[in-house]
């Protein structure tokens, strides 16, 4: 009975809130490009435990997408080529309105071609109201856009110093892991508020009946439990190399996978593709099980935990 | 990805077939899959019939649909699911409304106590009146057949109360004018809604209303969840997530 209501006591002072760049209530913000392309779905979100959400990367102009399929699925990953499909920056203020409904903080995510076009964004959503941007540098399945302007340091370097001159909220760089060098492309954005590491591997599927790939895009990006040894890998080198403030994503499925990330050294994590198991409850069963965590292993803070495994 | 040898393919009308398979899913009333026609696109497609013998009605509305609906005795289906949450099926008098097609995924339902109203533009759009037997109203905007009017011109001429559950599929906008009809009175229905879908499992955001998900928290969505939703038969997204009004 009295170590229960020590127990008690010291969830009280726990203190799972953390900071990257702007304040969060726990870790668990929501990945751009799942459920966030329209506001009433952020919003639940938001209402259900995650303490930001990251909105679908918005461009210049509305895109379609890629046709069907643009995902598959087992149990162990995801593959996605959406194709970058949002309503275009202009439509999107609306969204923007009915997420923050939630009182959280969303942050828009953007993708562009050129440094020009990364900050004409960047100032759109800061005119909606969004606590920080995000620069998708790394989608890997749309030609011109993404994992193609992210693998050139040079305009990566150009469209970070641009963005941040132009807005004056954080900026976070979504870099890629398909690139033979992610410490200089981490270099290059070494300007971003944060870095957001990893965005999905390039990958494909064949389905051996039909002989042939299944993603009409036929390439697209793995996403779920099958990278996050990937994910971890480049959160703590970066971490290590550079000790920039990380913010973690990859293949995060429950509250082991998470703290090994912040072990790693993310001061928060992005939750996305675990939502085809589990629903968006998993965000409430992130952190109960987070403050479980804390209780059980002694812990008072985030702080204490992130990049504690870096040796 | 599932497959399943096409061991049948009726034709309903003029432009809607209906495929038979076999195959060991465990498919509920009101459950969808992703047909996957290679090389062309992916819709989703719900059951006519879910015995061991499972049938898919299709109405040809685009490539894919074309596709399937032509599928012959000896092709394969490609295919994942079954998706979706089902209809929750009640003891008692159930009344099954569908508009056009949207009569298909409500046949499983039918026991010895089950009614019908099918609507359609014209004649040609009625299918499977014959699974009622007499405990049917048709009605057609035109009037070539069953009664002229709408879907809630045949709605006027039933005693609601009498019936435990109310089973709805069709176009949003006649689900709107059933819900709009029903909801100040005390019946209880289920709607099986259809929105733009790309992936079936809840993740991207296409076919959302009000937050929820038509592809994993739906496509059954009862009329007190209904009530809640304001986007319902009055905006929608379009395939860039762009949101548009009916």
């Amino acid at each position: 009975m009295i170590l229960w209501i020590l127990k008690i006591n010291k969830s009280d002072n726990m203190n799972i809130n953390t900071d990257i760049g702007i304040k969060l209530e726990n870790p668990f913000m929501l990945a751009s490009g799942i459920l966030d392309e329209n506001g009433y779905t952020m919003e639940r979100i938001l209402n259900n435990g995650a303490s930001s959400a990251v909105t679908k990367s918005i461009g210049i102009d509305e895109r379609k997408g890629f046709d069907p399929p643009v995902i598959y699925h087992d149990e162990n990953y995801v593959i996605n080529a959406i194709g970058l499909s949002n309503p275009g920056i202009g439509s999107f203020k609306d969204e923007i309105e009915i997420a923050l409904r939630s009182g959280k903080p969303v942050i828009g995510s953007i993708f562009g071609k050129d440094a020009e076009e990364f900050s004409l964004l960047a100032k759109k959503m800061e005119s909606y109201k969004v606590s920080a941007i995000e620069l998708n540098l790394s989608c890997p399945h749309v030609n011109g856009y993404g994992l193609e302007v992210g693998s050139d340091p040079d305009l990566v370097s150009e469209i970070v110093s641009e963005v941040k001159s132009k807005v004056s909220i954080p900026v976070f760089s979504k870099l890629s892991p398909n690139t033979s060098d992610i410490i200089e492309e981490a270099k290059a954005a070494d300007k971003s508020d944060a870095l957001v590491l990893i965005n999905t591997v390039k990958a494909m599927k064949i389905d051996i009946h039909a002989r042939k790939p299944v993603l009409s895009n036929v390439y697209g990006g793995l996403s779920g439990r099958s990278i996050k040894p990937v994910g971890v890998r480049y959160v703590y080198e970066i971490k290590k190399e550079l000790n920039k403030k990380i913010i973690g994503v990859g293949g995060i499925e429950n509250i082991d996978d998470a703290i090994e990330y912040i072990m790693a050294g993310a001061s928060a994590v992005q939750i996305g593709s675990v939502i085809y198991k589990y629903g968006i409850n998993i965000f409430n069963k992130l952190n109960n099980d987070l403050n479980e965590f804390f209780i059980k292993n002694d812990i008072n803070d985030i702080k204490d935990i992130i990049g504690v495994a870096i040796k | 990805m599932k497959y399943a040898y096409i061991i049948d393919n009726v034709q309903e009308s003029e432009n809607v077939n209906t495929i038979a398979f076999s195959s060991d899913d465990d498919i509920k009333p009101g459950q969808f899959i992703m047909a996957w026609v290679p090389g062309i696109n992916e819709i989703p497609l719900s059951f006519s019939s879910i015995n061991k013998i499972k049938k898919i009605t299709v109405k040809i509305y685009g490539e894919a649909s074309e596709h399937v609906a032509h599928l012959k005795r000896g092709d394969y289906l490609y295919y994942s699911g079954p998706y979706g949450k089902p209809f929750t099926i009640v003891p008692g008098k159930k009344l099954l409304i569908g508009a056009g097609t949207g009569i298909a995924p409500l046949i499983p339902i039918i026991d010895g106590n089950t009614y019908g109203i099918i609507s359609g533009k014209s004649k040609k759009d009625i299918i499977f009146e014959n699974h009622f037997k007499d405990r049917l109203k048709i009605v057609t905007d035109d009037g070539s057949c069953g009664m002229k009017g709408y879907v809630t011109t045949a709605l006027k001429t039933v005693d609601l109360d009498k019936f435990d559950m109310l089973y709805v599929c069709g176009p949003e906008i006649m689900l709107k004018s059933v819900f709009d009809y029903i909801k100040n009175i005390n019946v209880n229905a289920q709607f099986s809604l259809e929105r733009s879908m790309k992936c079936g499992i809840g993740l991207c955001d296409s076919c959302s209303i009000n937050g929820y998900q038509v592809c994993t928290d739906g496509p059954v969505f009862s009329v007190d969840q209904l009530k809640n939703m304001d986007e319902f038969g009055r905006t929608k997204l379009q395939y860039s997530g762009k949101r548009v009004y009916f």
